[in-house]
Formats: structure tokens, C-alpha cells, sequence
């Protein structure tokens, strides 16, 4: 009888916050063990809400929640945590200057920091999830793939029999995710455990996961078994309608291919290098109304690259020509010629948190609404803010929302909108798409086109190759810093640039 | 650590959805009047008024001196004029996301260069060359953290003692002071007597009046509501008229809380109205994010480091313009009421949030304390104990209390 009751169950789940919000309206979820249970969403469909309430770290507002066939309600992360609920966060909470082994025993209530027993522990850890790693290296000497199995077996280590993770491979390179699925598989099948698996690509959770249940706008609109369903039903149910989207953006492109071979060159990058940050040499020449793409694995060389170009990276050495004219090494000096960089990490290093979404949106050109280039008038700054919400259809309430309170593709578009008021001629764009879902990734993408067509270049570093076989022109494949080859959309596959991209690393797995 | 953990704590109570649909609606000008009137926006605020209260009830009870005189309450503004002038630099520095120790130093040594030159070169040349000495100390502290990238805290700590050590060499490790009358008239003419103010508070008071009522007529023509700026305002030209109603037109004050209002009213003005202030603000909010908007961040910094420590000089010159001499141990210890009033005042200790005018009201705080003990004549043994206990009841009601968002106004 014990074995058909639901690990866990959820019934109607509720959460309300304090400022209106309704972030789940009635959520029905069952995660059954030894099962890998995918949970998707788009961004804002309330699923880190979910997670939340499920590691309690929330208090649910309504509803009733399960645990082994009994209702509980968690108060704090650590109740759940003791009981078997792990939660395995996309940025992931391990101390760096401790080792791997004392971060998978930190929970531990012992005397000593260290116990002779935890040796063996580990070891058979690392037998059970079937990876090795070695114990007393320092976890911020890792890789960011390794820490995420840090994670896991810090999770298993402190007992846990659902362990959720939260976008475990947004941020991984391909052989890093093959890992990530290997043991994902090997726990629930050989461990019994059960996996809630959130994630927003589509292809990994149709191959991975038993169950699915897709979320949205605070609902669970489906749940299925994966054999039953396709990649396309995924995305309709995630959405809400058909996508259409990446064929759109590549007859978009498709329509303007030719035009591209005979316009003027926009960016020449001459001899551009930088040993500090091992990028080799790179020449290239971007022209207008062109779109280059980027494809290149993390540690590729590829976000150093847009950061040399950009002038932000001291170490750097070559010569950047916009329109002919040599830009000085600055950012300062390359805003004010025309380049804009949209960055990688969106939270870092492309907003400032705690302003709103308006006074981030008018950061690079302030002078453009300010009164006598010195005083900027709050009121042409709001329309800006809320133009940019009506023009890239950021899902904020109005412009006065701090922005470290949008969600992820929410958040991606201010740090792009920011650039589009003024005269930009070259966007660079590192890894736009990262982590956000499909809709809000096809707004960017058929942005990227419009811009392109309105005569602007724009260079755009991805690792979903088949976004960029969508979107550019031509593709440059970065490998170890260097340039490795390059291609015009129409003469490559995605499986020839992945195998471009990523051999170095192939050979590297045979020694 | 403290902020890392309530950012943590906030991110866990911040939603990380936005609803498209407000499921209740809830009045935002309510929400803002809630935020504006909390603990954490008007807390040094409130903590000035009820101290003043508390003081001015407890020394009518004893039957102590009238601690509500105008004359009192003006020699409080005096007492603070200085540290006020330092931790209004100290603010933007904070706000920049970089911290300064030596203040206190750099205000000392530019003070006896000051004493030292004043009548060998003159007196407008010997300020000249005390502001000179602290603009290069901003410099040297402001290039050794920029571009050496050295931890803030650790270079001022030993610029700290190492300024202190040059003025030592300089004074011999004696007093200076001056005898020429000629340089000491102009001192007095500088730093004391006083200065009449009953007229400018009418005006002061009237325009906030105007601009109070004009900014509430031009929302309420849109069919706003009333907006809490412009409450300000007008509760702040009552007060203000009140205040110099009761003092008369011959109220007056002295010299140095003149350059402390101006000096003050620059810089609020600055952070708040100019596109400088905004970018301050935006690089001690996110240096990287702003460094990759196209602004200058090294340059926001070093000259943050070169305001404060040039306020500081000015505040060492007039320190010695007082006293017409300056002892080597002069100052010591001074940065830490500086960078309390400033924490008083809510700024934060990581860049990003802070504000002018509640640095202003801190410093006051601190100094209301001090007078209150002397005219009370409680013991100075607990005044240490009590302030650093206010301190830390500051800092705790910001960190736990009220909303997360800071202020980003002058």
C-alpha cells in the first residue's frame, strides 16, 4: 500500500504574497519514487515558487502538502531538509575554501572537523552516484560541473530521498550535462530516490525524465508521462500556443541573406588579443545589418572575446575600428562610439539591483533625458522605462519595480532594453537566451533580426547552436580562446558546429 | 556579513514572480507612504525628535539651563558643524562602496600645515596649501585602492597612521600656534563670530512653501494624489517658519554651520538632481554593471576619495582656525564619529544606498547626546556606553527593520 502513495504529493498549493501577488493558483504535483519528475515552466509561471515551498524555504498560503502519505508543513528549509527533501539551488550554496569532502559533511553534527569515518562515506557516495571526485580539493578550485555533484552528494550524503534541482545545467557545457544525466539516472534507478527535475530545455527533459508536469501562470496545465508526449506538445503546453518561433526568426533572416554579402564593413577587430584571459588572436569583420554568431563551449574563450572588443578587459591588446575610426580601450570611450554589451551573468554585471527598472534603463545615456545633459528629468525617464516594458514586453507592472525583483527573461530584456535608446551601431550579446524560456527567447531573437535590419551589427554568443543557426549570418567557432572556423549559416549543421566547438574536449576524454 | 545575510533573507521574502493580473488591489501611493514614513526611511529622524523630547524634558525636570534656547540648540549645530562636513563626504565615499579611515588624520595634518604656513605665507595661502595637502591624500588613497586594487579598509587604515606620522615629523611632535595678530584676525574673521539668519530661514521657509504646494497642485491637476515630497516640503517650511518665529530675526549662528549648510545643500543637490549623483549611486550599486554601461567608474571612485578627504582638510582648517593652535595628538579618533554619524544616517557599509541629509541628522544625533549629557551634568563616564549603544540600535533597526529598499536621494 505504501509503495502506490506518492513520495510526495501536493494538493491545491496557494501561495499569495503580501503584495498581491498570486504566484500559484491551486497546484496539484506528485513526484513518485524512484521516478525523475521534470517540472517546466515559462519564467514567472511560479516554479521557483514552487520549489521553495517544497524545500521550505515558503510557507504555503492554501493547500496541503504530503510527505510519505502524511500531510507536514515546514517552516523553515531545515525541517524539510531533516526529513529527506534536498534541494539543490541553481546557485549553489557550498563554501569555497572548504574541500569537497568537508562541504559534503557540513551538515554533520559531530565534534571534530574532521571524522576518520567520513572518508569511507564518501567513498561509497561517489560509488553510488557512480562519479569521482577528489576529496580534499577546494570547492572554488572546482569546475562549475563538479560542484554541481559536490552538491549531489551533499545531498545524498545528509540522507535525502527527493532531491530537487533547480536548472542543474543551465550553466553547464555539454560533457558536464551528459554527467549530470548519468547520475541523475543512476539515483533514481539503482538508489530508489526521487528527482524533481526543473528545467528549460526541452530535448533534456524529454530524454531524462519519466514524468512531467508543466506549470503555468501559476497552474499546472499538464501532467504526463514523458513517453506520451513530444517536444512540441511540451513547448505548446509551457506557452500556451504553438511556436512557430525559431522558423520565423530564419525566414526572417532567410529573407535579408544577401543583402548582408555586399554592405559595408561596421567592426573590424584587428589583432585583437589577450593573454591574460587566453584569447588568442582574432580578426574579424563585422558588417552592417549582419549578424555574427558566436558558438563556442563555457571556457571557450567566447565572453573574454565580447569584453576585449568592448574595452573591458585592461589586459587586452589589438586595434577595434568602428566605421573606420580606432576606439581607445574603455567603456566609457566604446558606449560613446557605439558599442553596447549585453553581458553574461544579467545580475552581476548588467543591472543594478536595487534601482527600478527605469533608472537601470536610462543608465548609459542619461544625458538623453536629462535636462541640460545634468539633470535628469524623473518624468522622461519613467516613459523610457515604460517604453521599454511596451517595445521588448517585459512583464512588470510598471517601470517603478526594483529590478531584482523580475524573473530571469524579465530581467535579460532591461539589460538589452537599456541600450536601444540611442545610437548604438554594434550590440555585442553574450548568451542572451541563457536560462529564460521560450517565449521571452523568441522576443530576443526576433529582436536581434529587427536590429539587424534596421542596419545595426550585432555579434551574439550562444550555446544552443541551433539559436544561433536561427538568428546569424555567419558563425565563428571559438575553441581554447582561438578561433577554430567559420561558417555562413546556410554551409553548416548544428552537429558539424558541435563537433567544431567541443572535439578539444573529446580528445581530452580519451587520454 | 550582517548584509549578506538580509539580502539573503530578503531575496527569500521577495517573490520572484510579477503577477500580470494584481490579484488585490492595493493603493501604491499607500504602499509608498508606509515605505517613506518606516523605521527605515525616518528612523534618524524620529530617534532626533525623541531624543530632543527626552533631554529637553528630563533638564526642565532637574531644573538644569533651558536646553530648548536657541542659543543651545545653535551651539549644538556648531559643535557638529565639523564632523557634519566630514561625514557628508564620508557618505558619498560609503555610497561609492569604498570606506575612508583617515579622515581624522588628513583633517589634522591639513591643520597644522595650516597653523605651520599661515604666517609665513599668509592666511588665504596656508588654507590653500591645507586643502592642497588633503586633495593629494585623497589622491594617494584614492590610486593606491583603484589601481593597486587594494582593499579600501586596509589602505586607509595604514594611511590612518601614516598621515598622522607626517604630521608628527612636521610638528616635531609639539603644538603649533599662532601669534601674529594680523593672522589671527583673519582666523576669527573665518571660523567664529556669527552670522544672522532669522531672514534667510523666512525665505528658506517660504520657498519650501511654494515649491511644497506648487509640486502638490501640479499632481493634483493630473488627479493624483497628494505625493509625499511634496508633504515634505510643506511639514518642513511649517517647521522650519515655526522654528525662527520662536528664535526671532536676530537668530544667528556661527560661521561654520554656514559652510556645513552649504557645503551640505551642494552635495544633496548633486546626488539627487545630476546625472553625477545618479551615476554614484549606480557604481557603488553594481561597479561592474555600471562599468559595462560606458561609465567611469575608476573616476567616480578616485574622486570621491579626493571630496572626502579635501571636506576633511577644510574641516581640520577650520578646527585649527578655532583654537589658533593645533596639538599633534588633535582629531584622534574623530573618523569614527564621522562614520557613525553616517551609518546613524542609514547609510550602507556596501555602496549603493545612503543618504546627505539623514548623515546630517545623524551627526546632530550624536551631538544632541553629548550636549544633553553636559547640561545634565551626567556623568561623560556613560556617555561612550550610551552612544555606541544608539550606534548599534541604528544599525539593527535597518538591518532587520522596515523595507529593503534604500534610499537613493541625496
Amino acid at each position: 500500500m505504501a509503495d502506490d502513495m506518492p513520495l510526495m504529493r501536493l494538493e491545491q498549493v496557494v501561495k499569495a504574497f503580501p503584495n498581491g501577488t498570486l504566484a500559484l493558483r491551486g497546484v496539484d504535483l506528485d513526484i513518485d519514487r524512484g521516478k525523475v519528475h521534470g517540472l517546466l515552466g515559462a519564467n514567472g509561471a511560479g516554479k521557483s515558487t514552487l520549489i521553495k515551498i517544497l524545500s521550505g524555504a515558503y510557507p504555503a498560503t492554501l493547500g496541503s502538502i504530503f510527505w510519505k502519505g502524511n500531510a507536514v508543513t515546514w517552516t523553515d528549509p531545515k525541517q524539510a531538509n531533516d526529513m529527506g527533501v534536498a534541494t539543490i539551488h541553481q546557485h549553489i550554496p557550498l563554501v569555497p575554501t572548504l574541500s569537497v569532502l568537508e562541504n559534503v559533511f557540513l551538515g554533520e553534527s559531530g565534534k571534530w572537523r574532521h571524522d576518520s569515518s567520513y572518508g569511507k562515506r564518501f567513498a561509497t557516495l561517489c560509488s553510488q552516484i557512480g562519479y569521482e571526485v577528489d576529496p580534499t580539493a577546494l570547492v572554488g578550485d572546482l569546475q562549475i560541473g563538479q560542484r554541481q555533484m559536490v552538491a549531489i552528494l551533499k545531498a545524498i550524503g545528509a540522507g535525502a530521498e527527493l532531491i530537487v534541482m533547480d536548472e542543474p545545467t543551465a550553466s553547464l557545457a555539454t560533457e558536464e550535462r551528459e554527467i549530470v544525466y548519468r547520475v541523475v539516472r543512476q539515483l533514481c534507478e539503482s538508489e530508489g530516490k526521487a528527482i524533481l527535475f526543473v528545467s528549460h530545455f526541452l530535448d533534456e527533459v524529454m530524454k531524462l525524465t519519466d514524468q512531467v508536469t508543466v506549470l503555468r501562470d501559476g497552474r499546472a496545465v499538464m501532467r504526463a508521462n514523458t513517453s506520451d508526449l513530444d517536444e512540441a506538445r511540451l513547448a505548446e503546453a509551457i506557452v500556451g500556443r504553438e511556436i512557430a518561433a525559431l522558423e520565423a526568426v530564419t525566414s526572417e533572416r532567410a529573407a535579408r541573406a544577401n543583402q548582408v554579402a555586399s554592405a559595408r564593413p561596421l567592426l573590424e577587430v584587428k589583432n585583437l588579443k589577450s593573454e591574460e584571459v587566453k584569447l588568442a588572436e582574432a580578426n574579424f569583420v563585422l558588417h552592417v545589418g549582419e549578424v555574427i554568431g558566436i558558438a563556442g563551449l563555457l571556457g571557450s574563450g567566447r565572453s573574454e572575446l565580447l569584453h576585449a572588443i568592448f574595452g573591458a578587459d585592461e589586459f587586452a591588446s589589438g586595434t577595434v575600428l568602428l566605421d573606420g575610426k580606432e576606439i581607445p580601450k574603455s567603456t566609457t570611450k566604446a558606449v560613446k562610439s557605439g558599442l553596447a554589451l549585453v553581458p553574461e551573468d544579467r545580475l552581476k554585471q548588467g543591472l543594478v539591483p536595487e534601482f527600478e527598472l527605469w533608472r537601470n534603463t536610462t543608465l548609459p545615456f542619461l544625458g538623453g533625458v536629462s535636462w541640460n545633459r545634468w539633470f535628469p528629468v524623473r518624468e522622461r525617464e519613467r516613459e523610457r522605462g515604460a517604453e521599454a516594458i511596451k517595445r521588448l514586453q517585459i512583464k512588470a507592472p510598471d517601470p517603478d519595480i526594483v529590478v531584482d525583483e523580475l524573473s530571469g527573461g524579465n530581467a535579460q530584456k532591461v539589460t538589452i532594453a537599456k541600450w536601444l535608446f540611442s545610437d548604438i551601431k554594434v550590440f555585442l550579446l553574450d548568451e542572451p537566451t541563457a536560462g529564460i524560456d521560450i517565449g521571452a527567447k523568441t522576443d530576443i531573437l526576433m529582436l536581434v533580426r529587427t536590429l539587424a535590419a534596421s542596419g545595426k551589427g550585432v555579434i551574439i554568443v550562444s550555446s544552443e547552436f541551433e539559436e544561433l543557426l536561427a538568428v546569424a549570418d555567419r558563425i565563428i567557432v571559438m575553441r581554447d580562446g582561438k578561433f577554430v572556423g567559420e561558417r555562413l549559416v546556410g554551409e553548416t549543421t548544428e552537429h558539424e558546429l558541435v563537433r567544431m566547438a567541443g572535439s578539444q574536449g573529446q580528445q581530452r576524454q580519451l587520454h | 556579513m550582517t548584509d549578506a545575510n538580509t539580502t539573503l533573507l530578503a531575496r527569500a521574502r521577495t517573490p520572484e514572480t510579477v503577477s500580470v493580473t494584481p490579484a488585490k488591489p492595493s493603493n501604491p501611493l499607500d504602499a509608498e507612504w508606509r515605505r517613506i514614513l518606516g523605521l527605515r526611511e525616518m528612523g534618524v529622524y524620529y530617534a532626533l525628535i525623541l531624543l530632543v523630547v527626552i533631554v529637553a524634558v528630563i533638564s526642565s525636570y532637574l531644573g538644569k539651563p533651558n536646553y530648548l534656547s536657541t542659543l543651545n540648540l545653535t551651539n549644538i549645530l556648531y559643535q557638529s558643524s565639523l564632523t557634519g562636513i566630514m561625514a557628508i563626504a564620508m557618505t558619498v565615499i560609503l555610497i561609492t562602496g569604498n570606506f575612508d579611515l583617515s579622515v581624522a588624520s588628513v583633517a589634522a595634518f591639513a591643520g597644522a600645515i595650516f597653523i605651520g604656513t599661515a604666517e609665513v605665507l599668509g592666511f588665504w595661502p596656508g588654507v590653500g596649501l591645507a586643502m592642497l595637502v588633503g586633495i593629494v591624500s585623497g589622491l594617494v588613497n584614492g590610486s593606491i585602492v583603484q589601481y593597486l586594487k587594494i582593499n579600501a579598509f586596509i589602505v586607509t587604515l595604514g594611511t590612518l597612521t601614516a598621515i598622522r606620522g607626517v604630521m608628527l615629523i612636521y610638528t616635531d611632535g609639539r603644538s603649533l600656534s599662532v601669534s601674529d595678530p594680523a593672522v589671527l584676525d583673519m582666523m576669527k574673521a573665518f571660523e567664529s563670530g556669527r552670522v544672522p539668519i532669522g531672514l534667510a530661514l523666512y525665505v528658506i521657509a517660504t520657498l519650501m512653501l511654494i515649491g511644497g504646494l506648487w509640486i502638490a497642485f501640479r499632481r493634483a491637476s493630473r488627479g493624483g494624489l497628494l505625493n509625499p515630497a511634496a508633504a515634505g516640503l510643506v511639514l518642513g517650511s511649517i517647521v522650519l517658519g515655526t522654528l525662527s518665529f520662536i528664535g526671532g530675526p536676530d537668530v544667528s549662528v556661527g560661521k561654520p554651520v554656514i559652510y556645513l549648510a552649504t557645503f551640505g545643500s551642494v552635495i544633496w543637490f548633486i546626488m539627487t538632481f545630476t546625472t553625477v549623483g545618479r551615476r554614484i549611486y549606480a557604481v557603488g550599486g553594481n561597479a561592474e554593471a555600471a562599468r559595462l554601461s560606458g561609465i567611469n567608474v575608476q573616476r567616480y571612485k578616485l574622486m570621491a576619495f579626493v571630496l572626502c578627504s579635501a571636506a576633511a582638510a577644510f574641516a581640520g582648517v577650520l578646527f585649527a582656525a578655532r583654537l589658533r593652535s593645533i596639538n599633534p595628538a588633535a582629531l584622534t579618533g574623530e573618523e569614527l564619529t564621522v562614520i557613525a554619524s553616517a551609518i546613524l544616517g542609514g547609510t550602507s557599509l556596501f555602496g549603493g544606498a545612503g543618504s546627505v541629509v539623514k548623515t546630517l541628522a545623524g551627526a546632530l544625533l550624536l551631538y544632541t547626546l553629548t550636549n544633553g549629557f553636559n547640561i545634565m551634568n551626567l556623568g561623560a563616564n556613560y556617555q561612550g556606553l550610551i552612544e555606541g549603544l544608539v550606534v548599534i540600535a541604528a544599525a539593527a533597526i535597518y538591518t532587520v527593520g522596515g523595507n529593503r529598499r534604500k534610499s537613493k536621494t541625496g
